[in-house]
């Protein structure tokens, strides 16, 4: 049987959505940053044991306050990948405080966090920053393709489940 | 007319679709995208394939804005009705959305920026606060151990030693010495940096501080057979307002330093007065030698700490001597400069402002003659020689002469300087140590005392052991040696000796 999900990426600018998708979808990377406004739609099959899921990814552009996101763009969603960017506290330091939003609001929807450019931190980093980075599900690097692929298996199974 | 002109600007921007309840494509005027009729708009881009599901109920009015689309930027808008099939109408705006794209790449570009580094600002300092009073309470941590060590190498130097046993106990007391200097300037230092110095402002005789570096220094100059002098301007007051054990750790950092980069020539110190107003007062020192120099684009970086200019192994060093030297000057409220031409030398100029009691009267000194304690008068000069090659008996007969102002000491590390010295000087007293590199005490005293035409025959000579073992007492008899003061030797000990010999 094959479904269809909608899936949307959550996070501040420049912290890697874009670059998570490309690395997903089409396997590439790349340095340059192009801010996204507005959102580009993908899609990608997934193919778990038992069905087949055409993921619908929204990578909408990157907003410091998650509130202040277009509500049509989260309509109707079926998962979130909420990214943050290890390197940059401004996008992390208020992580609990945008769970809670999103718990509010779209109480059923999984949330899969990640903290990304992993690639780029020191384990003293990590250690440092614990508390804040426990949060996180998975910590990827688009640049090397770190658990990128995990990621969106980990909120397909939490959809389908 | 007008209606051509909407026809070519307005038109073309907007499509109106008529979809089905199963999201097949029933109308289309084709205006942006080419849509055929009977296919699944879904198949046409995904995100049709989003919206489908939330077109089930009627009267509905989903608005969508800012889409890519293909290569174009859309708004969609998207109504569902009771009796009818939903209509999608897209614009097309990816003209306007492009210049908002400029805009935000701008802003976000500029915000990520300034954010990366605040972060690395600021985590640049916490790591560099750690460091500080991490250091601070290392630093301090081992300087417990090290003055066990020290006072136990100092026990052990009491018991019976051999002659070659005392000597490898100084050794190790002198590399205590070491380390506990380079410990106490990390120290003094992480001290600063965390904001736990404190100056502490005494009333203090200016003179006394001069002379008593000027005899440490010209005696530590004179080993390397540099001149040290100091020129002092006479309208500085004797008595000064200031923290005296720091400015004289400013000034031997600094002389020290310079007599270390000075293989011939001189080393002097100019004390001079900038203004002196009500009870304040601003005075300049200034440190020049003839020393290697330091390149131009080293000077800025002989202030910084555990930076060494010359990374020559013939000048060892931690670096933090000058960087101690600076904080000290800046925490007193100065401002030192270093100017220098390689090869020539180097000048090193500080200010400090300070105060000076108007009417002041000194303490009366109690009179320690009364007292049992010995005293030479200023009088009298008498030129000593020490012969001694560790670094620490020599750090200490220089400070107890130098309490006394009576005194000229010349220092020879070994015998062979020492007949060099008194050549050239004619001594009125010779401190030796009994064992030197070169010769034994016995050997050197009988050398001094059969000099050509007797010079040195009456002359008293003292030797330091650090043993009165075995046929030691009648050995130094019979080389001539006048009498023996045993190492180690309290201050009072030393001064009696003297005092005996000296009258
Ligand atoms: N080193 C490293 N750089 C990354 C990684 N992911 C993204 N970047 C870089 O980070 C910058 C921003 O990446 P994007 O993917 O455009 O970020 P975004 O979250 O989509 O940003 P917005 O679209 O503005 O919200 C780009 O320069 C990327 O090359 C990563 O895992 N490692
Ligand atoms: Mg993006």
């Amino acid at each position: 049987m094959t479904v269809s999900k909608k899936i949307v990426l959550l996070g501040h600018f420049g912290v890697g959505k874009t670059s998570l998708v490309r690395r997903f979808v089409e396997n590439t990377f790349s340095d340059n940053y192009k801010v996204t406004i507005g959102v580009h739609i993908l899609k990608k099959e997934v193919i778990l044991p038992e069905n087949q899921v055409n993921l619908i990814i929204w990578d909408i552009e990157g907003n410091e306050d998650i509130s202040a996101t277009r509500s049509s763009y989260l309509m109707g969603s079926h998962g979130f990948i909420y990214v943050f960017d290890t390197t940059r506290r401004s996008t992390f330091e208020h992580l609990e405080h945008d769970l809670d939003h999103l718990r509010n609001h779209y109480n059923n929807v999984p949330v899969t966090v990640v903290g990304n450019k992993n690639d780029l931190i020191t384990p003293a980093h990590l250690r440092e920053n614990r508390p804040l980075f426990k949060r996180a599900d998975f910590f990827t690097s688009a640049r090397t393709g770190k658990n990128v692929e995990l990621i969106f298996e980990d909120v397909t199974k939490k959809m389908m489940s | 007319m007008l209606e051509t002109y909407k026809k070519q600007y307005l038109y073309p921007k907007v499509q109106f679709v008529v979809i089905t309840k199963n999201g097949k494509v029933a109308e289309s005027d084709d205006s942006l995208f080419p849509l055929r009729r009977g296919t699944d708009i879904t198949g046409f881009h995904p995100f049709f394939e989003s919206i489908l599901p939330l077109t089930d109920r009627a009267g509905e009015h989903l608005s969508y804005s800012c889409v890519h689309i293909k290569d174009r930027i859309c708004d969609v808008d998207c109504r569902t009705f009771k009796d009818k099939d939903p209509l999608i109408v897209i614009h097309d705006l990816t003209e306007h959305y492009q210049s908002l794209q400029t805009v935000a790449q701008k802003r976000n570009e500029t915000v990520i920026e300034t954010e990366v580094l605040t972060l690395q600002n600021t985590y640049l300092q916490e790591k560099e606060a750690f460091k500080r009073t991490f250091i601070a309470n290392f630093s301090h941590e081992i300087r417990n151990p090290l003055t066990g060590v020290f006072s136990f190498t100092e026990m052990l130097e009491k018991t019976q030693l051999s002659d070659e046993q005392y000597d490898l106990v100084e050794i190790i007391k002198s590399l205590c010495q070491d380390l506990n200097i380079m410990i106490n300037d990390i120290l003094d230092l992480s001290k600063i940096e965390v904001g736990k110095f404190f100056i502490n402002n005494e009333i203090f005789d200016f003179n006394a501080l001069l002379e008593s570096i000027n005899f440490i220094y010209s005696t530590k100059a004179r080993q390397k057979n540099l001149q040290f002098h100091i020129h002092r301007d006479e309208n500085i007051p004797q008595y000064i307002e200031g923290d005296r054990n720091r400015i004289k750790q400013v000034l031997a950092n600094i002389i020290e330093n310079a007599i270390k980069f000075t293989d011939k020539g001189q080393v002097a110190l100019y004390v001079r007065l900038n203004n002196k107003r009500a009870n304040k007062i601003n005075i300049q020192f200034e440190v020049t030698d003839t020393g290697i120099g330091i390149a131009k684009e080293d000077i800025d970086d002989i202030f910084t700490s555990f930076t060494q200019v010359h990374k020559d192994s013939k000048y060892p060093g931690t670096g933090l001597g000058l960087a101690i030297v600076k904080n000290l000057v800046n925490l007193m409220e100065g401002d030192i400069s270093a100017g220098s031409e390689p090869g020539k030398g180097t000048s090193i100029r500080f200010n400090l402002r300070l105060k000076f009691p108007l009417h002041h009267k000194p303490r009366q000194i109690k009179n320690q003659e009364e007292e049992g304690n010995i005293l030479f008068n200023n009088r009298n000069k008498y030129n000593v020689l020490l012969i001694e090659d560790n670094k620490i008996s020599q750090i200490i007969v220089l400070k107890i002469l130098a309490s006394q102002g009576s005194f000229f000491l010349d220092i020879a590390e070994n015998g062979s300087q020492a007949l060099d010295r008194i050549e050239e000087t004619r001594y009125d007293l010779i401190l030796m140590d009994i064992r030197l590199p070169d010769v034994t005490g016995y050997e050197l005293a009988t050398v001094i005392r059969n000099t050509p035409e007797k010079k040195y025959a009456g002359t008293p000579i003292i030797a330091l052991s650090g043993s009165m073992m075995g046929d030691g007492k009648k050995k130094y008899k019979k080389a001539g040696i006048s009498d023996i003061l045993q190492k180690p030797f309290k201050e009072q000990q030393l001064l009696k000796k003297l005092k005996k010999f000296l009258k």
